[in-house]
């Protein structure tokens, strides 16, 4: 009954049920942000968005799906040389509709094999000799070992390498994957949203005793300093979890229920060859989902601590806005701290750049990656907190011991 | 049924708000009586366990109600003199939770509720949003959630600030109704609050609890004596300068005083009854409440 009323207390002002109501048309107008942000070329040239526009992508994209081959790499890649000797400047877009369009994620995907480590560059594929599209796997592996010596530090750092890139099934295999990629992107920046509007929702279970002046009535009551305490901690999480899934469902149902699920089994590698995240498309963003969770848990414990502590929300609600957004300008900033920016919560909410880039971490004999491990801190540091902010109330101006 | 407090002591940044305070209450309503400033409110909150004393215990059937806890707290109910609420609640939700933070269950925090707002007349408000009262409703809510786990220590911080005469007479007359086989501790700087409702009064004066008794012993205490005379107007601040003076009426013939004094202060000086007002006054050195407060 105590978590009922704390929830109560939560939705019954005004104020909050209008940041709750704004954060789910967000998630609306981001569905449809996303939705309108693919577009589709047709036979004739015109360009199309809109809702239709990704399901008629993957359409015409599917021509090439399946495993995708050595043989079938190189008919791109020629088809590509072919057209683009016959359009050296500026390739029509009727040209690009009826032929390019279709298969331009598999010369994209020879472009990134082609150039590891280095900069976009589409003149790699008009180089290439002939015969050696049909060998692009076999340079694909051997960059592979490159990678794992230039970014391995140490033995074991380059064997961790090399075992991700053995996970690699060649060939691989192709869906059209615009949907999800398009997805990834709003997952990330509405997860920073949630986590901003649930550090403050979370900050005001703590402060509202204290802004109200209901303090002494609350610690003076038989389970103010016990029971009530945890179901105020117990509130927090529920706000975070509810608000942060229901949210993210809203997201997830209405994006994907337009543009299509197809894709979900594509190897991320399809668009970063050499990322060490071995992982589907799919899986990548239930991966940013699950961040973007941890990252509304910790904004619910911090701010709750906080909030407890001061007695205040005022500097609380600040603080998921820091953490999650400013960190990440300042990490750009100061790039002498590069390794300690690595492992900061925004990274919590950039999923995607942490998959793009090798980063891992080596402490004795184990070597582990970015994401696993900042998920793991994050998330034992948003368990950690708890218990103190249990006790900051349950202890509240008795400062000796608690009772 | 025993509170006691042993020698506690509240002391803030080495200002001592409460010193060396021992005494015993058992069943019946007990008047705090202080002026602002006195400690009343450390006292209380130290009793509510919203703060810790500096030194000394306080038990509760001989138990240390910091180690009872839950327990303890169990048995009281409070109305704190800056009751704070949930301005977006409804009356009916903020008793219901305030009920689960006292461990009652909902069914019977519900018959509890409908019962309590009958007796502090707010059943008709009931859906009422909280931030929608005005004081002296709000108050009568705050007695009646002091009152839902039926405690046996009621602890009434200023109970009737700011409210107008008519309710404070009503809120008196409620305390009054609801004492009934509890310890019911009131503090005030009011006296006429008290004046009548309590069995026992305690002075409270810079921290110090200086005297305890009931209201006859304290007035028979008094070595001093009250007086009405009639004196020139022009005369009045004179008188005032040299006795303890507590009402001061202009009348046609000048201004009539009210003295406290050991001899008559002047030829023709009435003598009078002395009450706790009078009491007070010669404890504390001025005039308690204002002219509204003493009036009552």
């Amino acid at each position: 009954m105590i978590l009922r009323y704390e929830l109560k207390k939560v939705l019954s002002k005004k104020l909050n049920r209008i940041i709750l109501i704004g954060t789910l048309l967000a998630a609306a107008a981001l569905s449809m942000f996303a939705v309108g942000g693919v577009s589709y070329v047709d036979r004739e040239g015109t360009v199309h968005a809109g809702p239709a526009s990704t399901r008629r992508l993957a359409a015409d994209r599917s021509r090439w799906a399946g495993e995708l081959t050595e043989d079938k790499i190189a008919q791109a890649v020629n088809s590509r040389k072919e057209i683009r000797n016959r359009y050296p400047y500026d390739i029509p877009n009727e040209e690009y509709g009826k032929t390019i369009q279709a298969y331009n994620d598999i010369t994209d995907f020879a472009i990134d094999v082609l150039t590891p480590d280095e900069g976009w560059d589409e003149r790699v594929l008009y180089q290439l000799e002939d015969g050696q599209a049909e060998d692009l796997y076999s340079i694909y592996e051997a960059n592979q070992q490159k990678m794992a010596k230039e970014y391995g530090r140490t033995p074991e750092q380059r064997q961790f390498l090399e075992e991700q890139y053995s996970k690699i099934e060649l060939p691989l295999t192709y869906a059209p994957m615009d949907s999800w990629d398009t997805i990834l992107v709003y997952v990330e920046t509405y997860g920073m949203i949630l986590a901003i509007v649930v550090g403050f929702l979370a900050a005001g279970v703590f402060a509202e005793e204290f802004r109200s002046r209901a303090d002494a009535v609350f610690f003076s009551s038989k389970y103010g300093r016990t029971k009530a305490a945890k179901s105020k901690v117990a509130a927090g999480l529920l706000i975070a979890t509810i608000v942060y899934w229901t949210g993210m469902g809203i997201l997830l149902l209405i994006s994907l229920g337009i543009m299509g699920v197809s894709g979900f089994d594509t190897l991320y590698q399809i668009e970063h060859p050499y990322s060490i995240y071995v992982m589907t498309y799919g899986q990548y963003c239930l991966l940013a989902v699950l961040g973007g969770y941890i990252a509304n848990l910790l904004a619910a414990s911090v701010t709750m601590l906080i909030a407890a502590k001061l007695r205040s929300a005022s500097v609380a609600v600040c603080v998921p806005f820091f953490l999650f957004c400013v960190m990440q300008f300042i990490g750009r900033a100061l790039s002498n701290f590069l390794t300690f920016f690595k492992l900061t919560p925004d990274m919590l909410v950039n999923v995607l750049g942490c998959a793009k880039s090798i980063n891992i971490f080596q402490i004795g004999d184990y070597v582990f990656r970015q994401i696993p491990c900042v998920m793991m801190i994050y998330f034992v540091t948003a368990v950690i907190l708890l218990p103190f902010v249990y006790r900051s109330y349950h202890c509240y101006g008795l400062k000796k011991k608690g009772i | 049924m025993e509170l006691e407090l042993k020698n506690v002591s509240k002391e803030f940044k080495g200002v001592h708000a409460v010193s060396d305070v021992s005494v015993s209450m058992r069943k019946g309503v007990y008047g705090l009586l202080g002026v602002n400033g006195a400690g009343k409110t450390t006292l209380m909150r130290m009793l509510c366990t919203l703060i810790r004393p500096t030194s000394g215990e306080i038990t509760w059937e001989g138990k240390n109600i910091l180690e009872m806890g839950a327990a303890y707290r169990d048995v009281l109910g409070y109305l704190p003199q800056d009751f704070g609420y949930y301005p977006d609640l409804s009356i009916s939700d903020y008793m219901m939770y305030i009920a689960s933070i006292k461990g009652i269950r909902p069914m019977a925090a519900r018959k509890r509720t409908k019962q309590l707002l009958g007796q502090v007349g707010m059943a008709k408000y009931e859906k009422r949003k909280m931030k929608t009262l005005s004081g002296g409703m709000a108050r009568r809510i705050g007695i009646a959630q002091a009152m839902l786990n039926n405690p046996k220590i009621l602890v009434l911080d200023e109970p009737t600030a700011g409210l107008d005469p008519n309710e404070r007479i009503r809120f008196r007359n409620l305390i009054s109704e609801l004492s009934d086989d509890r310890l019911v501790l009131l503090s005030t700087h009011i006296v006429s609050d008290v004046e009548f409702i309590a069995n026992q009064i305690m002075l409270m004066k810079n921290g110090e609890l200086f005297y305890e008794g009931t209201t006859e012993e304290l007035i028979s205490s008094m070595d001093e004596s009250v007086w009405h005379c009639t004196v020139p107007k022009n005369k009045a601040n004179d008188f005032m300068a040299r006795y303890l003076v507590g009402n001061v009426k202009t009348a046609p013939k000048g201004a009539e005083l009210r003295i406290l004094s050991k001899e008559p202060p002047m030829e023709g000086a009435v003598r009078e009854e002395a009450t706790l007002e009078d009491a007070f006054l010669l404890y504390f050195g001025e005039k308690a409440g204002d002219i509204d407060d003493t009036e009552i």
